[in-house]
């Protein structure tokens, strides 16, 4: 089975030096052979995936000793399936969408690598390749971004991207140093069991080896997944070829999801670490959020969407739902990958249509039709509060009756009942003509959605950690103190609901604002809208590091 | 000669600040791309061979200067445009660090093996800038830029050779600097840490140098790309490269 892996990993391989080599005989069309390659690589990874599915052992193959080593194992198999389908459906877009750049050809080489470097970084069962894959997908990514050499802009923004990575790189070459220089090898396998049998075994600045390389892992994934200060790159690298935003935002921007739960063993004895993990997870997402909800360009908006989103898969690792965040991954790749590559629909549709919402002045003016009447905002702020809830417990009662002994389990349902409850409440606001037929229908695809996230999120429990210890033992690593959870819990409900209340009554009645509050309001927009002076501050720091390399090279001239 | 001395000398060819002027000034008169193809290759071999004499304890002084040559030359490439000044430069910074691998105890052979993987890349960089000379009258960023439009082939390779200078993997150089991380991130995080910090900044120069050359519009002028057989010779290179870096991971790693 190792075997097969290792075929998918490197069909694109052989596919871009094809196309480097053959291009100048067979010309534009030899970008067939790549989607040939990557169609079959696909249908290889699925048939992998489908063994591991049906029971097949993990198993791995040495290229050299404890390093080049391959694995065959649950996780590998899943993520290879997706980066390959999702590579497919780039590859087949890219071949028109693509078809007028000059560098056509070496456009699939790149695409090809980055594959092959993905398919790498997701089989690797030692540090010597993960850390060459880790690392070699931002530089692919730089050149991909860059794929348009006209544009100095696109160029300033990979190299954002890229900058960002090799600081998210050091982390892991640091931890993979540290591991080594502990275990004598780099097989991820044996580390792991060695790790597992005795897990503080060995120190680093007094402090034990797992917490520091579960911080450094967790500072790797970090800045791959556009955490909160790491994240400025993802919302910036727009100028590249959407088909290579699809690729990222689907794809590539998921690693530090990946990368956690590839060490996965090490976080179980890693302190405070997770708590850690989710706070920044749970800052990012609610940054995330905000920040899409106030731009006004929508492709940057977007890229904040993705941050809100990296910002929720990271956090569902902090509360010990590995495997939910691989599903995350998953589901956020294939929405956000057909929302960059239907945007050039979506902008030849908006040319005959330009859908501009029709609010209660266009219907009352334009359309001379009276304003609907509102039901009772006390009546539709309960259902709001309540339907989601009862739908999320029952739903999760059904797997299993202990569910909500896990504290993880608790803040997942808190956040599926916040997205549950918002729904409703956009339902409430369109004003429509049968208000219940609409909030029925809302409540019903929150059923679908929620039992389909609920079942299918314990189906990637249990095929990609059938050990219920070893499940156990993430969610009892992940735990915070018992009374400050509950408090937490708690005061946050009782703000929310508090909030839930405020928006639904001032939606009925409006909002008057003293001069105070209108000044903080400005304020606060301000903030936002300058995007929390992170990247101004950062643009700032590298003009000061120009400055003294330039005067350095002023005094000391050309030695 | 007196151990001091000696110490001075392979300061000059494996250079430390200030010592390191020398080699730049060397460069930076030299004018045939022949003998500076060849300076940047046998500069550090030299002061390897150099090295093995020295039997005199290493001063506490040695570990601060490196880090502090590698830093500040590190540094210093952040805003140059010259391309040969850029590679001497790199190359300063660079093979300061191979001063820890003879702290760490590295094996002679091992060290000219290390210099030689090094220097490689810089060497071709610098007869790439010798091409942008030929055709342009100067390697200089952000001059004439539009490379990629404008010569492809030579663009193409400049960018990989860049990229192996920088110690990225597959290259050589990315498992030099690995092996000296794993050696000293548990007794002296602090040369890790310096060295990390480094290996940043020279990304960070290579990402300017390749956006002030390939990236802009073509030029209205006719130039002459590289042939298609001086393209087979520098992939040849570079793919031994690849493969001399996979070997040294086998054998250092």
């Amino acid at each position: 089975m190792e075997r097969l892996i290792i075929t998918v990993a490197v069909l694109p391989l052989i596919s871009a030096l094809f196309i480097q080599l053959f291009a100048g005989q067979f010309g534009r069309s030899i970008v067939k052979v790549s989607v040939a390659v990557t169609t079959f690589g696909f249908l290889l990874s699925i048939f992998t995936l489908a063994l591991a599915l049906m029971g097949d052992a993990p198993a791995a193959l040495s290229l050299a000793g404890d390093k080049g080593i391959i694995l065959f194992d649950p996780l590998g198999t899943l993520l290879a399936a997706i980066i390959m389908g999702i590579s497919l459906i780039v590859h087949l877009y890219s071949v028109r969408y693509m078809a007028e750049e000059a560098a056509y050809g070496q456009f699939f080489v790149l695409l090809d690598l980055m594959t092959a470097a993905l398919l790498f970084m997701v089989v690797a069962g030692d540090l010597i390749t993960l850390v060459i894959s880790w690392y070699l997908v931002g530089v692919l990514l730089y050149f991909l971004l860059g794929q348009d050499t006209r544009s100095q802009t696109a160029y300033r923004f990979a190299f954002w991207t890229l900058i960002t990575y090799r600081i998210g790189d050091l982390p892991l070459i640091l931890a993979a140093a540290l591991l080594f220089n502990a275990y004598d090898t780099w097989s991820l396998t044996t580390i792991f069991a060695e790790i597992s049998a005795n897990p503080y075994a060995h120190e680093v600045l007094g402090l034990p080896l797992t917490e520091v390389v579960a911080a450094l892992i967790g500072l790797a994934a970090f800045a791959r997944s556009a955490q909160f200060l790491l994240h400025t790159w993802l919302p910036y690298t727009m100028d590249g070829p959407t088909p290579v935003s699809a690729l990222m935002h689907a794809g590539i921007v998921n690693a530090g999801g990946f990368l956690i739960n590839r060490f996965a063993p090490v976080f179980i004895h890693s302190g405070d670490v997770l708590n850690v993990i989710f706070v920044v997870g749970l800052i990012t997402a609610v940054f995330g959020s905000l920040l899409m909800l106030t731009q006004n360009d929508i492709k940057k908006a977007l890229g904040y969407s993705t941050m809100g989103q990296m910002g929720f898969m990271i956090m569902e690792c902090g509360i010990g739902a590995f495997s939910l965040a691989i599903y995350h991954m998953f589901a956020h790749g294939v929405f956000k990958g057909t929302m960059f590559l239907s945007a050039g629909g979506v902008i030849n549709d908006a040319r005959h249509n330009d859908g501009v919402p029709k609010d209660e002045l266009y219907t009352f003016a334009v359309e001379k039709q009276p304003n609907q009447a509102r039901q009772p905002w006390l009546l539709m702020a309960g259902i709001t509060l309540i339907v989601p809830l009862v739908i999320l417990v029952l739903a999760h009662l059904l797997i299993a009756e202990d569910y909500f002994q896990k504290q993880g389990a608790v803040v997942l349902l808190f956040f599926g009942w916040v997205t549950g409850a918002q729904l409703i409440f956009a339902t409430y606001r369109m004003r429509s003509q049968n208000i219940w037929r609409l909030v029925g229908l809302s409540v019903l695809s929150l059923v679908v959605v929620v039992l389909g996230y609920v079942f299918i999120s314990h189906a990637f429990d249990l095929f990609l950690y059938p050990d219920e210890a070893f499940r156990a033992q993430l969610y009892a690593a992940a735990s915070f103190d018992l009374l400050r959870f509950d408090v937490l819990v708690v005061v946050t409900t009782l703000i929310i609901v508090f909030g839930w209340l405020m928006t639904y009554y001032s939606d009925q009645n409006g909002v008057r604002r003293t001069q105070t509050s209108r000044k903080m309001w400005l304020n606060f927009y301000a903030l936002i809208s300058r995007e929390f002076y992170v990247s101004d501050i950062y643009t700032r720091l590298s003009r000061s590091i120009l400055a003294i390399s330039g005067r350095l090279n002023v005094w000391l001239r050309w030695l | 000669m007196s151990d001091t001395l000696l110490l001075i000398l392979v300061g000059i060819f494996l250079p430390l600040f200030p010592m390191s002027m020398v080699f730049n000034a060397v460069i930076d008169k030299t004018s045939n791309t022949l003998l500076r193809s060849v300076i940047f290759v046998a500069w550090p071999l030299c002061g390897v061979a150099l090295i093995s004499n020295i039997t005199v304890t290493q001063p506490i002084w040695l570990l601060p200067l490196v880090l502090l040559t590698s830093t500040l030359y590190a540094v210093r490439i952040l805003t140059l445009r010259d391309v040969t000044q850029w590679t001497g430069f790199l190359a300063t910074s660079l093979w300061a660090l191979l001063w820890l691998a003879v702290i760490q105890e590295t094996s002679i052979e091992m060290l000219y093996g290390y210099a030689l993987s090094m220097s490689l890349p810089l060497m071709l960089l610098v007869t790439l800038s010798a091409g942008l000379e030929q055709r342009f009258g100067a390697a200089y960023t952000d001059l004439y830029g539009g490379l990629a439009r404008t010569i492809p082939r030579f663009s193409g390779v400049l960018v990989v050779v860049i990229v192996a200078a920088v110690a990225t993997p597959i290259f050589p150089s990315f498992f030099i600097l690995f092996d000296i991380v794993v050696e000293t991130i548990s007794t002296e995080p602090a040369i890790s840490a310096v060295l990390l910090l480094n290996w940043i900044l020279w990304s960070w120069a290579s990402a300017r140098l390749i956006q002030g050359l390939i990236v802009g519009r073509a030029s209205q002028v006719k130039i002459l790309d590289m042939g298609m057989l001086t393209v087979g010779l520098y992939t040849f290179v570079l793919l031994g490269l690849a493969a001399g870096g996979l070997y040294m991971a086998g054998e250092i790693l």
